[in-house]
């Protein structure tokens, strides 16, 4: 059995030791500033005097479950009677051509009845009974629309406004604005489906251009302790040489930087190690369940085979966020396969009641405790929610399957927390969920959204790239007034 | 058409200026406020809605909507109208509306008749430095350095301006270290620094350089540089992130172009167009797949049926390579007029739809490296086929006997049939080769369809069930046994492989004909054969076949994809099953039989059925099934000959085995150029009028011409033009870009910082006489990279010291008055990029595996999928002990350790490197599997260089680490630590230093 014991910074002692040490270049309150804003005094080039708030913040955090594969607002979110009046008659097969697949089948209302809920009366399908009761929280976006109906593209899009791939992702672009609340966390964490990693893969959330320090850090729902890549070695070895190690280390970096006064990221370097000590210990301590109680393993189902990894992944996104993690993105189902079972995700071309069936019961089981989790410790104020999807799902059967094809025309997302009016829906699809009708939009409104309850003037956070001031909102983007609270 | 003036001088524009600021003296003029904010979009390169605001001329006549103005009143003015509109007619449409006083301005200028010579606006952005013509310079003459190197007397003038000192010459050994990773891109070993330090002759540092720049690993090292701007990669990208396997040989073409020193003009045109010039060089076939190794949207492009899907990612796709040669040529950043015109740099929609045609009739795809050395493999193969296949023929019939599936090709039995000839079930049509069926129509089943051929009595489509009677021959043979099917059929009983056959070997085994000899029958069919003693004795002498009795034998197989339970095959002599394989799958393998024949005439009936779990993949194949002699009197000399037959085949089968297969490379499909339309805010939904071909004004109208077509021209018409415009010693920007790009390398940062953006949105040159100076140098010296990487690093500028041992505090030293080191006053140091500190480490450990080119070393476990799946992996083997250049690169799963050290995503091109710092990265320097390894490695490698003594190791691991000879205190700390932790954790730790990542 190896030891994999914290080795990077051993004993407090010998840390105050150290940091008392540095008397040639950084003082110790010199260093923590720099550790605290390390990634800044690190990166490149800097957006020209934008790195603060731009307007007092609502929302600190930002909780955002991503449902890959397409899921269907037909079937969940967004009531169509419409449809229930045309189901069986076959729909436009000139405009059905159009689609993913290229055939149209049948109109087909949705498997799931709707009903109205709580003190808003907004609709809701049964798919999700957990997440009805917490409706007067939830904010939607029935206009969402994506500029390609291909899972890689349109997760892009979603994802960092752009469906080619290599632009920097929301939580890229809000922890370059923001930084970090802690050092002893990365500032933003992806928590990726246990099956497996969704479309596109970690492109998802890499900081394209942005510098490395923003791309998210893919944390491990196992509940082992080495939870993120190269946290521990890769071998067993003792406490004691690696602290040794260390200590040579850091004498070493020392003395080179002392004689090259005028270089700032030597010193970054050296911090960035004691920032790594922190890493380790702090990344074992909060993926560790076993902490919370067990009325909490019960809320957000963590021993149900099919619920608990999600389950999981939504308790440890509050953790995280407890502990001052900027930006948390939960992946609820993980890449297709070409296997004939259940999809690994929302991707329900042919059997949406196998596939929905299976995977609404997931999301609504992890994504009505962690609401319900977060408002009950008073941490909903501070936290935005947002659960979306790259597209929706056709409001007509996929030929003769008893499926739906992707459908970028029309899809719902929703928010909650974090500053937003609950219970309250903005825009609308056509009368079967066909394309967006009433006040359409992309991904752009629901980031510009986003970022300003964060404090941040979507037109104002740009990075210069290839010719381009970029923005995550490329040149579009309105904040959605209606939803805040 | 109008005289036009052109203005340029600024002398012309003081008069222009009076001339509007006599109407309004204390603010800006109305000349001034239209060419600063219209004549962008109605001016003399672009005409929106056919109105010109850069003559008065055009001013009074007005566009599609109308006159501009009305002379005299302000008021009843179009231009007031929409300069004011608070809508979305406002104009200009972009940036800031006119402030209030602009307007005042414009009505007063309009109502005062507006006052206006007969000069034109210049758009001023046509100014721009980039877009001027080199400009030759005399070399500074300085009285103290009067043979200096050009560069450093263009550095000295600036730092004399500012009053700054530039520091001295780095140490020997600082320079050797910079220069080894600079240009070969691994550490100079401790023999090297030692022989360099001691080489007191005046050319040493010479020697040096020209000795580094014709090493090989300089080849390796730059190709670096110039992958990251072409976003080279292995695999596709996108969601289903395929593999590339053919990328390769552009990736060494880059090496080998750089190693041979490729005049720079060459390497651009090769790259455009090497696959349309009319040498047919195999090597400028693979340099044009420069256009083809970004990424590439597989199921936008192929999978989608979706029309509307597939001409977004068309138009993505091009506008990548469109990016990718303007970006990497000229340093301009057409891509950004595709919605609309260039917000910064004169480039209308229009020129951005220009350049998309030039490469319209670029497709993505492998193809042949070299048509004629395919022809020339195929037609040796070809040859040795047709030898091969006349020797299996005569060896079939002479150990095989009567081959049932030559009969139901259409032959005797003994290889006259056609291969791929076969028979319907369901009705005994006869199906040629080329007659391929899915799944049969109209199928009734258990009707006997009688048959022409002799040998064959019938055949019929089973569906058989509990004591169901199955009829099988004409004579009225019935078969019972057979159990109920889908009554489903698919394509024909065939002479070897069916339609869509899944694969043709089983248990390793190829079966594919002429070899062996396949009878298939994809479920659900049924064949009954007439043997009539007759006719098998005239097939077999009794000399032959001495008893007159005869057996059937053979092998049987399911080859779908089914592992288990697939389908079942049936064999019945006389209408009783004598053999049955119920629930045959892959797994299975193949199935032996051999059944002796009863004396006189028979019926001899084989059967595949689907096992009650439908049709798909049901290929029942009887493998060499023939009717042959019980006791056959082989002669010795038909034995000799089955033998010396057998020998021969084997003999061809191994010279078809050996004959290399073409080369293939991932470039470039060319294709007649599809018409490409502007596109209206560029959807692909909303196209404009039809654009030819063109290249851009703004370098120069004459230039341009060379690269305007029509619409017939070809591929290669429009390419080479192309190619021809960049390539133009009239064009300046090529030459400022590339010159630019290797002094970015050598010292961290460019004359113009934004090495791929030369536009008004990019930075300025901060030594512009100095840029085109180099620029005219490559021009002149034939576009040789070498000679450029020389001037440059024989330089004093090169050879300075990065570290600045003054206290700084004193306001005129250099750090005060140039923190950012815009003057070069001192050499940048830099942090290794993420492959060359991979190298590095690989090269201190005594790793490095230095084989050049072909296919790159992958570490990572791949699995078939949909969208496959790459897992990176640490691998101890010493074909990924390669340098990173040879690193087979999966676009959408970046690897973990490299991009910790920013290593960028290939999905984007990467003309400057981010250089971050985060505790994750020093995470994985620390904990990594690759680090530990090398460090382990570096640990035997210290113990089989010097021993076992403590010291000894310290020393020699600290000069192979960093490059120099250790201190005592550092001898000392060392040590110490290889006696208390062990000599590995030494070696960790020095892997992990500032001083091992950095380099000064």
């Amino acid at each position: 059995m190896s030891i994999k014991a914290p080795c990077i910074l051993p004993m407090q002692s010998s840390r105050r030791d150290w940091l008392g040490r540095i008397g040639s270049g950084l003082g110790m309150i010199a260093c923590q500033a720099l550790l605290h804003r390390s990634s800044h005094a690190m990166a490149g080039p800097s957006p020209s005097g934008q790195r603060g708030l731009h307007h007092a913040p609502v929302a600190q955090h930002v909780i955002e479950i991503f449902c890959p594969g397409g899921l269907s607002h037909v079937d969940t979110w967004d009531y169509k009677p419409q449809l229930e009046r045309l189901h069986g008659s076959p729909f436009d097969s000139e405009l059905g051509k159009q689609t993913f697949a290229g055939v149209a089948g049948k109109h087909a209302k949705s498997f799931w009845p709707f009903r109205q809920h709580g003190q808003s009366g907004l609709w809701i399908s049964e798919l999700f009974p957990k997440l009805a009761q917490c409706i007067d929280d939830m904010a939607f976006v029935h206009s969402m629309q994506s500029k390609s109906a291909l899972h890689g593209p349109a997760m892009f899009m979603m994802n960092s406004g752009f469906i080619q791939p290599g632009f920097p992702s929301m939580g890229s672009w809000v922890t370059y604005a923001l930084g970090s609340q802690t050092e002893n966390l990365p500032e933003f964490v992806v928590l990726p489906d246990p099956r497996g990693l969704p479309p596109g893969g970690i492109i998802n959330w890499g900081s394209g251009f942005l510098p490395a320090v923003h791309q998210g850090t893919v944390m491990e729902i196992g509940g082992s302790a080495e939870a993120i890549g190269d946290l521990f070695p890769a071998r067993s070895m003792s406490a004691q040489s690696q602290q040794r190690s260390i200590e040579l280390l850091q004498k070493w970096n020392r003395e080179h930087s002392s004689q090259r006064q005028a270089d700032t990221l030597l010193e970054a370097r050296i911090a960035s190690f004691e920032l790594a000590g922190k890493l380790q210990m702090s990344v074992p301590e909060v993926v560790n369940l076993e902490q919370e109680t067990e009325a909490t393993h019960r809320l957000y189902g963590i021993e149900d085979p099919d619920a608990g990894p999600f389950g999981k992944q939504c308790l440890l996104a509050r953790r995280l966020v407890e502990r001052g993690v900027r930006f948390v993105q939960i992946y609820c189902g993980a890449e297709n396969t070409s296997k004939k079972a259940i999809r690994p995700n929302w991707d329900s071309h042919e059997d949406i009641v196998r596939d929905h069936g299976y995977w609404g019961r997931i999301l609504d089981t992890g994504a009505s405790a962690l609401i319900g989790d977060l408002k009950s410790r008073g941490l909903l104020e501070s936290t935005l929610v947002i659960c979306t999807s790259e597209f929706g799902r056709q409001p007509f059967m996929q030929g003769e399957q008893k499926g739906r094809d992707h459908n970028p025309g029309a899809f719902t997302a929703w928010m909650a927390g974090g500053g937003i009016r609950g219970g309250v829906a903005y825009g609308a699809s056509d009368p079967i969920g066909f394309k967006a009708q009433e006040n359409p939009t992309y991904c752009y409104d629901l980031h510009a959204t986003a970022l300003h309850l964060l404090g941040i003037d979507h037109q104002r956070l740009t990075f210069y790239h290839n010719g381009i001031q970029r923005r995550l909102t490329d040149v579009h983007g309105k904040v959605i007034r209606e939803l805040i609270a | 058409m109008a005289m036009q003036v052109i203005l340029r001088s600024s002398a012309a524009w003081l008069l222009l200026g009076g001339l509007a600021l006599c109407q309004s003296p204390s603010s800006e003029s109305a000349l001034e406020i239209l060419r600063d904010r219209c004549i962008q979009c109605h001016g003399q390169r672009i005409e929106e809605g056919k109105l010109r605001l850069d003559h008065r001329d055009g001013l009074l006549h007005g566009g599609e909507s109308g006159k501009a103005i009305q002379l005299g009143h302000s008021a009843e003015s179009l231009l007031i109208a929409r300069v004011s509109a608070t809508d979305e007619t406002r104009m200009p449409p972009d940036g800031q509306a006119l402030t209030q006083d602009q307007i005042e301005i414009l009505r007063r200028f309009i109502d005062q008749g507006a006052p206006w010579g007969n000069q034109n606006l210049q758009d001023s952005r046509m100014d721009h430095w980039a877009w001027q013509p080199l400009r030759p310079t005399n070399v500074p003459w300085l009285d103290t350095q009067s043979d200096a190197n050009p560069i450093d007397r263009f550095l000295a003038v600036a730092m004399s301006k500012r009053g700054v000192e530039p520091l001295p010459r780095a140490s020997r050994k600082e320079l050797i270290r910079r220069l080894s990773f600079d240009v070969v891109g691994a550490p100079p070993s401790p023999e090297e620094v030692q022989e360099y330090e001691t080489d007191l002759s005046e050319d040493a540092w010479e020697r040096l350089v020209d000795r580094m720049l014709a090493s090989p690993q300089y080849g390796e090292r730059w190709a670096r540089h110039w992958l990251d701007i072409a976003h080279y990669a292995d695999t596709h990208g996108f969601e289903r992130d395929q593999r590339r396997d053919h990328a390769w040989p552009y990736r060494d073409w880059v090496i080998d172009a750089l190693n041979t020193d490729l005049p720079y003009d060459q390497f651009i045109l090769h790259q455009i167009a090497g696959d349309v010039l009319p040498d047919k060089d195999p090597r400028s076939t693979i340099a044009s797949s420069f256009l083809a190794v970004g990424p590439w949207d597989f199921v936008g492009q192929v999978e989608t049926p979706s029309p509307v899907i597939k001409r977004l990612a068309r138009a993505d796709d091009l506008d990548d390579i469109v990016t990718q040669v303007m970006t990497s040529f000229c340093g301009v950043t057409v891509h950004c007029a595709r919605c609309h015109h260039h917000k910064l740099d004169p480039v209308g929609q229009q020129e951005y739809y220009g350049l998309t045609a030039i490469f319209s009739g670029v497709k993505r795809g492998d193809r042949l490296v070299w048509q004629d050395e395919a022809q020339a493999i195929e037609a040796t193969r070809s040859q040795l086929k047709g030898r091969k296949l006349a020797i299996d023929q005569e060896l079939l019939k002479l150990s095989h006997g009567l081959l049932l599936a030559d009969i139901v090709g259409g032959g005797n039995g003994f290889g006259t049939g056609l291969i791929g000839v076969g028979v319907d079930p369901s009705t005994a049509g006869l199906k040629q080769p080329h007659e391929k069926s899915g799944f049969l129509d109209g199928v009734v089943a258990n009707r006997l369809n009688p048959t022409e051929n002799p040998w064959i009595d019938s055949v019929f489509v089973p569906d058989g069930g509990a004591g169901k009677e199955l009829a099988i021959s004409q004579s009225g043979k019935i078969a019972r046994g057979i159990p109920a099917t889908g009554a489903k059929v698919w394509d024909a009983i065939r002479n070897g492989p069916v339609n869509s056959q899944f694969s043709t070997s089983l248990d390793g085994v190829d079966c594919a004909p002429p070899g062996h000899s396949m009878l298939s029958l994809h479920a659900n069919a049924g064949i009954t054969f007439r043997l009539k003693a007759d006719l098998l004795d005239q097939s077999f002498s009794p000399q032959e076949n001495p008893s007159g009795r005869f057996v059937f034998s053979g092998m049987v197989g399911y080859f779908g994809q089914t592992p288990t339970q697939g389908a079942d095959a049936y064999i019945l002599v006389d209408g009783q099953v004598v053999n049955k394989f119920p629930g045959l799958g892959r797994d299975d393998g193949l199935k032996s039989f051999r059944i002796e024949l009863p004396k006189g005439d028979s019926l001899l009936t084989l059967i595949a059925t689907d096992h009650g779990n439908g049709i798909g993949h049901d290929q029942i194949c009887f493998i060499d099934a023939s009717i042959a002699p019980l006791d056959p009197n082989t002669s010795a000399q038909q034995k000799d000959r089955i033998e010396s037959l057998a020998k021969e085949s084997g003999l061809l089968q191994g010279e078809l085995d050996r004959l290399p297969e073409p080369r293939k490379v991932y470039g470039v499909l060319s294709e007649t150029p599809a018409s490409i339309r502007l596109l209206h805010r560029g959807n692909t939904e909303e196209p404009g009028q039809e654009v030819l071909p063109s290249a851009l004004a703004c370098v120069g109208p004459n230039l341009a011409s060379i690269a305007r077509l029509d619409a017939q021209s070809t591929d290669a018409q429009r390419r080479l033009g192309l190619a021809q415009w960049i390539c133009s010693e009239e064009n300046p920007l090529p030459a400022r870009v590339i010159v630019n790009r290797l002094w970015h390398h050598h010292f961290g940062k460019g004359i113009v910082a934004t090495p791929s953006d030369f536009g008004l949105g990019g930075a300025l040159p901060s030594h512009p006489e100095l840029l085109d100076w180099l620029a005219l140098q490559l021009q002149q010296g034939g576009w040789s990279l070498k000679r450029l990487h020389r001037l440059i690093l024989l330089s004093e500028a090169y050879r300075r010291s990065s570290i600045d041992a003054h206290s700084g505090t004193q306001e005129n030293s250099a750090r005060v008055i140039d923190a950012g080191n815009e003057l070069l006053w001192r050499q940048n140091p830099r942090r290794l990029d993420a492959e060359s500190l991979r190298d590095a480490m690989l090269s201190v450990a005594g790793s490095s595996n230095g084989t050049m080119h072909g296919p790159g070393y992958r570490d990572f476990e791949y699995q078939e999928e949909y969208a496959p799946v790459y897992r990176h992996q640490v691998l101890d083997s010493p074909e990924v002990f390669r340098r990173s250049i040879y690193r087979f690169v999966v676009r959408t799963t970046p690897h973990p350790f490299l991009t910790s050290l920013d290593c960028p995503n290939p999905a984007t091109m990467t003309p400057v490197r981010n250089t971050t710092t985060t505790a994750i990265q020093s995470l994985a320097t620390l904990n990594n599997a690759f680090v530990l390894q090398q460090s382990e490695r570096f640990a035997n490698r210290l113990q089989s260089d010097v021993g076992q003594d403590a010291r000894q190791q310290a020393i020699r691991a600290i000069q192979l680490a960093f490059s120099r000879s250790p201190t005592p205190e550092e001898i000392d700390s060392a040590t110490d630590l290889i006696q208390n932790a062990g000599l590995f954790h030494l070696c960790r730790t020095l892997l992990n230093t500032n001083e091992f990542i950095y380099v000064d």
